[in-house]
């Protein structure tokens, strides 16, 4: 798929080159490209392939650390004891209700946004973009803390603020269960995600053709008609890279989690039962198990993503 | 559909008769604009509350609903920096500085010349190697962190700051090499061709005719690097304790032990997020084409 871009040898081969010089350049140009590309290469391999590997290798073992003697293989075992188990697929309930919500939401909020910063006028279009990147810049450690903050029975002002609102008085807990801790966990992500998301499309509806919106509009095409049949298949590499990397970031969840709820009231991320069997519970076996499937979770995404919808990043940039 | 994304951008700016075509002020420019302001201001607003609660007293931050014109005071800061509380922040900003700053150098040496190999030199099989990289930078850390863990254990690397380093270089090297290699696009490839033409050595055009173009760039990457790295929470908090710990762990205690000093709270909040506000602030220009892996400028 990636073939279909401009094939790069192209580019760097002078086409007045004598003959013979260019196969003898281009061996050398390639062996300097290895040895350009090889340490980064080198160094990616050893810090990502050696963790996940060994990863494998502990989970298939029944091994604690605090009992380091009493190591036993267990084959696939420690994978039937997952999968048979509640907890993993509350974990997993749980991580794709948030991915589904956040990444729904903040795409459709953050289109909103980008076509209203698109046709703000342009003088202001630097200060409201500076201004909407704050919250993604806040670190991640901090926001949870403000919104965690912010709802608390003891000392949120939202119960207070909200109370006109039905369900929401000062005695609501919204710590106090699944439901309401995971609509709190959402809305920080969202908060702090939406930003990137309406920049990325703002980026990609400068990319739609206007002599095309004008075309539309003299064939008498409706807003709804333009929008849906020129401007969104027009930035499907904008929404699509958009989708991938926020799914995935969102998969991966633990931060907010960790520091909102600790993964009381069943609001356990996948993220969060992986570091709760390994470093609290040190059960080094079932952990890696744990940690193995939500790295083949990770990759089948990813994989659904671009083989399914085509995204194809090298080529996204070469339509510009 | 694929017949319209065929259209070269470049005609939109012109009528067919080729007159330049005046710019759209779309009539609705006010009220949008008003809104985008709206909008915008709501983002900020429980940022903002934070930094303006970080200026006031113990007591006027207690208020609900916030005081606003409370008088202000640098209180929460001489708090939060240990004066008369004996708490120290300086080691673990200076953690943090250490891993994010040292991190960002490795991985800008180890990034830019493999970024070059992959788009001005490309190497065969480069598209493979540029989605074993982005493959990497999907992975969930958390998979790998017991392994790490188990490792920096044997190895003694338990809180030691070049553990970190280590593991946020490999974190953030294939951000950098996509988004590098992204910057590295924008060089015209006629300038190259010229300067090797000229007999111009590797060294020489890097110098004239590539590093103009993506310095830039290459300052946006580290901006965006440093960034990843001090907000880096779960790696931080597993592999190190009181010796090498950073910022955000530090800031994870101080939250914990005096979260009903808000003031102070706030304070510490907003001295942690600062390097990475400014930092945001001074990329915001290329952060969404360097995010974004290059699919959009």
């Amino acid at each position: 798929m990636t073939q279909t871009t401009l094939p790069p040898t192209e580019k760097t081969q002078p086409v007045s080159a004598p003959r013979g010089s260019i196969s003898d350049r281009s061996r050398a140009e390639r062996k300097l490209g290895w040895l350009l590309a090889g340490p980064a290469f080198v160094v990616m391999l050893l810090v990502t392939a050696y963790p996940i590997v060994q990863a494998v290798y502990y989970s298939l073992f029944n091994y604690r650390l605090t009992d380091p003697d009493n190591r036993s293989f267990e084959g696939l075992g420690n994978y039937w004891v997952i999968l048979t188990d509640g907890v993993w697929w509350q974990a997993i309930l749980v991580t794709v209700i948030i991915t589904v919500v956040t990444v729904a939401v903040e795409l459709v909020l953050g289109f909103a946004l980008a076509l209203v910063m698109a046709k703000a006028l342009s003088s202001i279009r630097p200060v409201v973009r500076a201004a909407i990147l704050i919250p993604y810049a806040v670190i991640t450690v901090v926001s949870a803390f403000a919104w965690q903050f912010a709802f608390r029975i003891d000392t949120g002002f939202v119960n207070s603020w909200f109370a006109w609102l039905p369900g929401v008085s000062d005695t609501t807990d919204w710590f106090g269960g699944q439901a309401s801790s995971l609509f709190v966990i959402c809305l920080a992500e969202i908060w702090k995600t939406t930003p990137f998301i309406s920049l990325l499309l703002l980026a990609g509806l400068a990319q739609v053709p206007d002599v095309l919106q004008e075309a539309a509009k003299v064939d008498g095409a409706t807003w709804w008609q333009r929008m849906w049949r020129v401007t969104i298949p027009n930035m499907k590499a904008a929404i699509m890279v958009a989708l991938l990397f926020r799914t995935l970031d969102a998969f991966r969840i633990f931060d907010s989690i960790f520091i909102m709820t600790a993964g009381a009231n069943n609001t356990e991320s996948v993220s969060f039962l992986a570091y709760r069997q390994t470093i609290s519970r040190v059960e080094i076996g079932l952990g890696s198990a744990v940690s193995v499937l939500l790295f083949l979770s990770v990759v089948l995404i990813a994989f659904l993503f671009i083989k399914g919808f085509k995204v194809d990043l090298a080529q996204a940039r070469g339509e510009r | 559909m694929s017949s319209i994304t065929d259209v070269a951008p470049v005609a939109a700016t012109r009528t067919p008769e080729g007159r330049p075509r005046r710019t759209r002020k779309p009539r609705s420019g006010p009220l949008l604009g008003l809104l985008a302001w709206v909008i915008g201001f709501l983002f900020v607003v429980p940022v903002l509350w934070m930094v303006l609660t970080s200026f006031h007293s113990e007591e006027d931050a207690a208020t609900n609903p916030p005081s606003l014109a409370a008088p202000l005071t640098l209180e929460g800061y001489r708090e939060f920096f240990g004066v008369g509380t004996g708490t120290n922040p300086w080691p673990s900003l200076l953690n943090s500085l250490t891993a994010s700053v040292v991190s960002t150098v490795i991985v800008l040496l180890l990034a830019l010349p493999a970024a070059y190999a992959l788009s001005i030199k490309p190497v065969r099989k480069w598209s493979d190697v540029l989605f074993f990289f982005l493959s990497t930078r999907m992975l969930p850390i958390v998979a790998g962190l017991l392994p790490i863990y188990l490792f920096a254990q044997w190895s003694g690397l338990l809180d030691n700051i070049w553990l970190l380093i280590v593991l946020y270089t490999a974190m953030n090297l294939p951000i950098a090499v996509w988004m590098m290699r992204s910057f590295l696009a924008e060089v015209p490839v006629e300038m190259l061709e010229a300067a090797q033409m000229d007999g111009a050595g590797l060294l020489r055009t890097l110098r004239a005719v590539v590093a103009p173009v993506v310095l830039p760039g290459i300052a946006a990457t580290s901006l965006i690097c440093f960034i990843f790295s001090w907000n880096e929470l779960l790696l931080a908090r597993t592999l190190t304790g009181t010796v090498a710990q950073t910022a955000p762990v530090y800031l994870t205690g101080f939250v914990t032990s005096q979260g009903l000093f808000l003031a102070q709270v706030c304070a510490a909040a907003f001295a942690v997020s600062l390097p990475v506000l400014i930092a945001g602030f001074a990329a915001q220009d290329k952060l969404v084409q360097g995010l974004s892996l290059g699919a959009v400028k």
